[in-house]
């Protein structure tokens, strides 16, 4: 579960290697500054996990909203689909009625369609924020010219690792502990969000009109900007210019994405479960890692 | 007397509380069932390969959804477990207030028994509807640990038919007709209707 399936992230994280430059920096060895750096350091990593556990609960809200989106959808759409079968008994008499409920369902799917979107956009603002916040756990020491030293989040000085030498934070852990708890989280939902684009994709190019209107492919943005935000998330790949293909098992390799031309109803059942189980995210995992991590940092998610 | 028919009518009052209890039992069971049910109905097309359309392309995801599905499908029958639990425990108030009414009945005079003042009802009223509160609500509670066998027995082969069939016994409650339970109510509380 916690190799990294995806690029490693672009900013400057793998513990092993900065351990050492940190360990040949005297300045983040001296006591005093070891006195200084750990409240700061603990104050950083508090404000980190708990951005962390409120994306995690944003996620599960916004993820349930999308269903409901999802499920509007995938009904308004298969009641148009079957509307010209349909017996409508007393009220076939009514002038234009069908032609009335198909505009009428019509127009319905392009809101639902709207919203669908719009929940997919912010469950991708949730993981980027949940990467940023990932990559954030370290503590940098400050060059300044007074006597007081200050801490930042940004590296400025290249010896300066940000974990002062590896020394635990709290009690026991050091940084580079909470950021493979934080990598292991965040991955889940890196990889539960591309999942989801494949059945956002799916869903929102639904139509009943032969041929289909909208032709969307996985190389085709869905909003404005998303793939600036999925690079921010080491999920676009820049070499195919696409996103990195989703994927459910850790060895898998990914085949091309063939999008399904009018998929039947057992199969938009089976997208919508497939949306409600969040395969990806173990939940039991997330909920253990938060309470290890609460523990350590003596606060209760 | 009067003393007498006030202390059975605080038996009935505990009862309804009890009856209360239960009314909002019932609502967490039946969405739970309702949960479950759909799961159970959706598993053989989530075994289905072909069902996955444009999914098709992930490997191993049948066996991530179906076992996800499984997974919350537990969850919600160990809820249901729990929930049946607190039936049981609404039961056993139940019996013990009949119980402590059979006791209380022995004590009085066989004829002070039927007695009646006004509309107030007599003590022989009194312990029958709190013997047909307690058994009806026994009988009801059978039934529900029963639906939850033959739910368990359903995943591995799910009928839709029956699952409708047991949805229907979960939401109407056969044995606690509604009009019943209030025909007892009314008599034992007659001088406050109206």
């Amino acid at each position: 579960m916690s190799i990294s399936q995806f690029p490693p992230p672009a900013s400057p994280s793998p513990a092993s290697s900065s351990r050492s430059l940190a360990s040949s920096s005297p300045a983040s060895l001296s006591s005093s500054s070891m006195r200084l750096w750990k409240p700061a350091a603990q104050r950083n990593l508090r404000n980190q996990w708990s951005k962390l556990s409120t994306c995690r609960q944003q996620w599960i809200a916004t993820s349930s909203a999308g269903r409901s989106h999802a499920t509007s959808l995938v009904n308004s759409y298969l009641s148009q689909k079957y509307m010209p079968m349909m017996e409508l008994g007393v009220l076939s008499d009514m002038f234009d009625i069908k032609k009335k409920a198909l505009n009428k369902l019509f127009k319905q799917q392009s809101s639902y369609r709207i919203n669908l979107l719009s929940s997919y956009k912010e469950l991708v603002a949730v993981v980027v924020e949940m990467v940023n916040a990932s990559r954030s756990l370290r503590c940098y020491t400050k060059p300044s010219s007074g006597s007081l030293i200050q801490f930042s989040a940004s590296k400025e000085d290249s010896n300066d690792a940000g974990d002062c030498g590896g020394i635990a934070v709290f009690s026991f852990w050091n940084v580079s502990a909470f950021e493979k708890m934080a990598e292991e989280l965040v991955e889940m939902f890196k990889r539960e969000v591309m999942l989801k684009r494949l059945l956002v994709m799916e869903l929102v190019s639904l139509s009943s009109e032969v041929p289909q209107p909208v032709n969307i492919s996985w190389s085709v943005e869905l909003y404005q900007g998303e793939f600036d935000d999925l690079t921010k998330c080491s999920l676009y790949s820049v070499e195919v210019s696409e996103p990195i293909l989703p994927q459910v098992k850790e060895d898998d390799l990914g085949v091309s994405i063939s999008h399904s031309n009018q998929p039947t109803a057992e199969i938009l059942q089976i997208y919508l479960t497939t949306w409600i189980a969040g395969v990806n995210i173990h939940n039991h995992r997330v909920d253990e890692i938060l309470a290890l991590v609460g523990e350590e940092i003596r606060v209760t998610f | 007397m009067e003393a007498v028919i006030r202390k059975w009518q605080q038996k009935f009052r505990k009862g309804k509380e009890e009856m209360e209890k239960w009314e909002s039992l019932q609502v967490r069971w039946v969405s739970l069932f309702r949960n479950a049910s759909s799961i159970i109905q959706r598993l053989q097309e989530m075994q289905n390969h072909g069902s996955y359309g444009a999914l098709r392309c992930l490997k191993g995801i049948e066996d991530a959804v179906v076992q996800q599905q499984m997974d919350q499908l537990e969850i919600i029958l160990r809820s249901m477990k729990s929930v049946l639990d607190e039936f049981r425990g609404c039961v056993l108030t139940l019996e013990r207030q009949h119980r402590d009414g059979l006791q209380l009945l022995k004590m009085e005079p066989s004829k002070r028994r039927v007695e009646r003042i006004g509309v107030k009802p007599c003590l022989t009223d009194c312990l029958e509807g709190l013997s047909i509160l307690y058994n009806m609500h026994q009988a009801e509670y059978h039934l529900k640990s029963s639906i939850l066998s033959a739910l368990s027995c359903l995943i591995l082969k799910p009928s839709p038919g029956d699952l409708n069939a047991l949805q229907y016994l979960v939401v109407d409650q056969p044995n606690i007709p509604k009009d019943e339970v209030q025909h007892i109510f009314d008599i034992i509380f007659a001088e406050d209707v109206n």
